[in-house]
């Protein structure tokens, strides 16, 4: 039983980085991406492949990871700077797709729909992280390490200027802010730091497989940082929480039918996504009055 | 003869996407809702029809009219009740986006918690294909789909240029607060914009089902299809929408053959990725502002 | 806002506290089951489901181990992350020494975490011939495809004399084993791979495939698929102008696909079992089965029966020593056994976890299925 409260506890751990660094382009940026999954698989591959391969020391496969994702986000980085709103949703949607398509049939880097096995523990300073139970420490760091780094940076005039250019783009460039570095830059760094979630995750289970990085994940993130809260920097934690317990809070349900499990968090959560939308657009923690209109 | 089998299957597939890009085109133009739900539309016309016509065994002119019904009701509930009041409030597009992601996810897991979320298909011998040539195969199916959406098509333009309503549905598009001062009511004919969109979704969504066949996410495949044929095709046209859905059947057809079975649908992707980066007012789109 | 904040410890902490009083209760011996509940392989999971059942029944019946035997399932729909979380949930949660697992992706990836747990992992129905070198944890009661093939070729070739071969193949790993095994021996059956096309486990529209396999022209129709997509496969193929000659694996076993009109005359390989033999064990299975389910078993009933059967008789062989019923105990059990009495006759394992099996060819007819040859007796 510990250790499925532990095993929670790390998954929580991992969909919160993902939740803080999705916030960070939506709630913060306007950029509503719908593909944060690819770069969460993106990152966990990566780490795989380096652990497998090269070494697995946490301070190597972690950083290249990082950069790997840094990378492949210009993709994601060059429609935010053409198109906003509803097309860059549609963009993002097609990116999530391409993705996943590339996940399945890049069998030599992500093996396909067999996927990766037998990846090796990670190893921290030459201690090899075996036991699950162990792995929380390191998750709840990560965790603790990117909501600074993503606090530090909404605060700083860095935040202040995405915030700008979600509000009014137009004014923002009037205002000689240089619209297009800002945002791809924080494509970059949200992409980046979501590799870190990936390749935790990568480490954690010991085999990772693209059902894990489908448009069903990138949802599920958006669920959290939406009910959550966006723009706000509490939010997402309490989302991915939520959304994260309430599996195990559905199984315990005895009158519930248990292959349905997932079917009925679905609906939960989408039921969530509707009710908030028509009286409470700022999800749970966001503020009750109107959001700024883009 | 490869060549002309594959085409022949691209304009069977293209016909049915051409009608789900013509509904969420028409909804999207005129109402800018970004109506992710149109999938759920799809997924409930289709599965009513399957119930009724293959498992409740009633006769097949019953359950396409219960299917109509259903997309109608379904399409008009939503937009008087879930997107007016996000609207009243608020309305950003992400606000009204989010709600109808929200409503795909609750549908499409009810519909799987219902019937299940294998493949289910309609038997009929529709799907037999005749021989018409040596090495061409057509079903009646691919017949029937493009006389579908030719008809829909047709009906649909001339409604739009030659009815009262239909030419405020346009007005609407163009400008929602003229089209007040006319004296015409905007909800009432976002009302009908939602109504005729869904029903365009149903001959789509009766015909899949007998042919491919369906499953409960199936609606987010449709989605991504209405998506990216209204860009490609241009926001506001719906000539481009029906076009590109023909077009992106085609597509991806030969890509089924030259470049394998797993690329064909990121292959419609990476072309709405290149027209959103390129071009993104499509074919015959207006000009997106930047 | 604060009383979320409030709320989500208790959530959880109520759920602990629902779960270690439900793991209290339970005194029986535990087995998971890591089988498709749902979703498009949903059928696999009832058949397997049902074979184990009865095994579980026998066991309890006879009281071979003193307490009750429990089966634990856990949905995978037959999807390889699925299968992890169920494993994950079957070792951490319900402690069990003993795992049932089924298709090939799902095997492969559940693997790990039973080498790394010591938890023995039976598969029953998964065929890819990766399969045998997934660890001493992992064995296999089900001969994997390179046997399956070996039995379809000298009847399709030599007696049938259809030589060319067209393969449709599901893209993962258990198509990818059929294509490798394929590969190497047709050429050597004197046949020939016309041409392989691999297709996603979740496409259902084949009128375009249908016009590359009629171009190609082939004798037979080879397709390594599972589920409700291979029943689309058939069906479309037929409704597309295909007439060939369609062969496959043991997946062609369900109902689904014998029941399906278009597949009639298809021909597929399974274990040889004999149903009428007078071995007891065989017998008592054939007969309680037949007489719950008024039909006739498969070798994937037989095989889930094996599997549960083989834990009860290892299971009862340490507590006759004495010994804890874990992963490590249970294996080495197994290899100082030297042969099992299962449904079929004597098992011998071999050292990579694998057993040998006489093989059949069926065909389906659209009234119960007719065997049309026997290899390897």
């Amino acid at each position: 039983m510990l250790a499925y409260i532990l095993n929670l506890a790390t998954l929580i751990c991992i969909n919160a980085v993902l939740a803080l660094t999705l916030n960070f382009i939506m709630g913060y940026a306007g950029i509503f991406s719908m593909a944060h999954a690819i770069f969460f698989g993106l990152g966990a591959y990566t780490a795989a492949y380096v652990a497998m391969h090269l070494s697995v020391s946490i301070f190597l496969t972690i950083p290249i990871a990082m950069c790997v994702c840094a990378l492949v986000s210009l993709v994601l980085a060059l429609p935010a700077l053409r198109v906003r709103g509803e097309y860059f949703v549609a963009a993002s949607l097609g990116l999530q797709v391409i993705g996943v398509t590339v996940f399945s049939e890049w069998k030599f880097f992500t093996g396909g729909i067999g996927g990766v096995i037998g990846i090796p523990a990670a190893s921290v300073f030459g201690f090899d992280v075996i036991d699950p139970a162990q792995f929380l420490l390191p998750a709840f760091i990560s965790l603790i390490v990117v909501a600074t780094i993503i606090t530090i940076l909404s605060r700083s005039s860095f935040g202040r200027n995405l915030q700008a250019i979600r509000d009014s783009e137009s004014a923002a460039y009037a205002m000689g802010k240089n619209v297009a570095v800002i945002k791809t830059l924080s494509v970059v760094i949200s992409s980046a730091l979501s590799a870190i979630a990936g390749a935790l995750y990568a480490f954690y289970n010991g085999f990772i497989n693209v059902e894990s990085f489908t448009l069903d994940t990138s949802v599920l993130l958006m669920a959290m940082v939406i009910i959550g809260g966006t723009g706000t920097l509490v939010g997402p934690l309490v989302g991915a929480v939520i959304l994260m317990v309430l599996p195990s809070v559905f199984s315990y349900m005895w009158f519930l039918p248990q292959t349905e499990i997932g079917a009925i968090q679905q609906i939960a959560y989408g039921t969530a996504m509707v009710l908030l939308m028509i009286f409470r657009p700022g999800g749970l923690i966001g503020s009750s009055g109107k959001q700024a209109k883009s | 003869m490869l060549v002309v089998q594959l085409f022949i299957n691209g304009i069977q597939s293209g016909a049915l996407y051409a009608l789900i890009a013509v509904g969420f085109s028409l909804i999207f133009g005129c109402t800018r809702i970004f109506h992710f739900a149109h999938g759920a539309t799809f997924t409930i016309a289709a599965y009513i029809f399957y119930y009724l016509y293959s498992m409740a065994q009633f006769h097949w002119v019953l359950a396409v009219l219960a299917s109509t019904i259903g997309a109608i009701i379904f399409g008009v509930v939503l937009d008087r009740w879930i997107y007016a009041p996000i609207q009243r409030h608020e309305g950003s597009f992400f606000t009204v986006f989010v709600a109808s992601l929200g409503i795909g996810i609750i549908v499409q897991n009810l519909i799987g918690m219902i019937f299940g979320r294998g493949f289910v298909s309609v038997a009929t011998p529709l799907s037999e294909s005749v021989e018409l040539m040596p090495g061409l195969f057509v079903a009646p199916l691919s017949g029937l789909a493009i006389i579908c959406m030719l008809v829909f098509f047709f009906a649909l333009q001339v409604f739009l240029n030659r009815t009262h309503i239909g030419i405020a549905m346009r007005a609407l598009s163009e400008n929602p607060a003229l089209v007040r001062i006319y004296g015409l009511n905007p909800r009432h004919l976002s009302t009908m914009v939602f109504a005729i969109g869904s029903v365009l979704v149903v001959p789509a969504a009766i015909l899949t089902g007998a042919g491919s066949g369906l499953n409960p996410a199936i609606a987010h495949h449709v989605m991504l299809i209405s998506l990216a044929a209204t860009i490609v095709g241009g926001v506001g046209s719906m000539k481009g929408a029906a076009l590109a859905g023909m077009l992106l059947g085609i597509t991806e057809n030969f890509a089924l053959i030259y470049l394998g079975p797993q690329w064909s649908e990121a292959v419609t992707f990476v072309v709405l990725f290149l027209f959103i980066l390129l071009r993104p007012s499509g074919f015959f789109g207006r000009a997106i502002a930047n | 806002m604060a009383w979320i904040l409030k709320l989500v410890p208790r959530l959880v902490l109520g759920a602990a506290g629902i779960s270690v009083a439900t793991a209290v209760l339970a005194a029986d011996i535990t087995i998971g089951a890591a089988f498709p509940l749902s979703g498009p392989n949903a059928s696999y999971g009832d058949i397997f489901g049902s074979g184990a059942n009865l095994a579980r029944d026998h066991i309890n019946e006879d009281n071979l181990l003193g307490d009750k035997l429990r089966i634990q399932y856990e949905d995978t729909q037959a999807l390889p992350q699925q299968g992890v979380i169920s494993m994950n949930k079957l070792v951490n949660v319900a402690r069990v020494p003993y795992v049932l697992s089924a298709f090939t992706g799902v095997s492969k990836a559940i693997s790990t975490a039973a080498a790394r747990t010591k938890t023995v992992a039976v598969n029953g129905g998964g065929v890819g011939p990766d399969l045998a070198s997934l660890g001493a944890y992992f064995w296999n009661v089900i001969p994997l495809a390179t046997d399956e093939v070996k039995a379809i070729l000298p009847y399709l070739i030599k007696e049938k004399n259809l030589k060319k071969f067209v393969l449709i193949y599901v893209d993962d790993p258990l198509g990818e084993g059929i294509r490798k095994e394929l590969e190497t021996s047709l050429p050597k059956a004197g046949g020939e791979l016309a041409e392989s096309l691999s297709v996603p486990a979740t496409m259902q529209q084949f009128a375009g495939i249908a016009a590359r396999v009629r171009a190609a022209n082939p004798d037979v129709i080879y397709i390594a698929s599972y589920g409700s997509q291979q029943s689309q496969m058939i069906k479309q193929f037929r409704d597309n102008g295909i007439k060939q000659q369609i062969a496959s694996y043991s997946a062609f076993s369900i109902p689904e696909t014998n029941a399906l009109p278009q597949a009639k005359g298809a021909v597929y390989t399974t274990q040889n079992i004999d149903w009428k033999s007078a071995d007891p064990v065989t017998k008592r299975f054939v007969d309680d089965y037949q007489s719950k389910y008024n039909k006739l078993p498969s070798a994937y009933i037989a095989n889930y029966y094996n599997a549960v059967r083989l834990f009860g008789l290892l299971a009862s062989e340490l507590k006759k020593k004495g010994e804890a019923i874990t992963g490590e105990n249970l294996l080495r059990q197994r290899n100082e056994t030297k042969s099992f009495d299962l449904v079929g006759g004597k098992v011998t394992f071999a050292e990579n976890g694998t057993v040998i099996s006489p093989m059949q060819v069926n065909e389906i007819d659209g009234a119960g299925g007719k065997v049309v040859s026997v290899t390897g007796k």
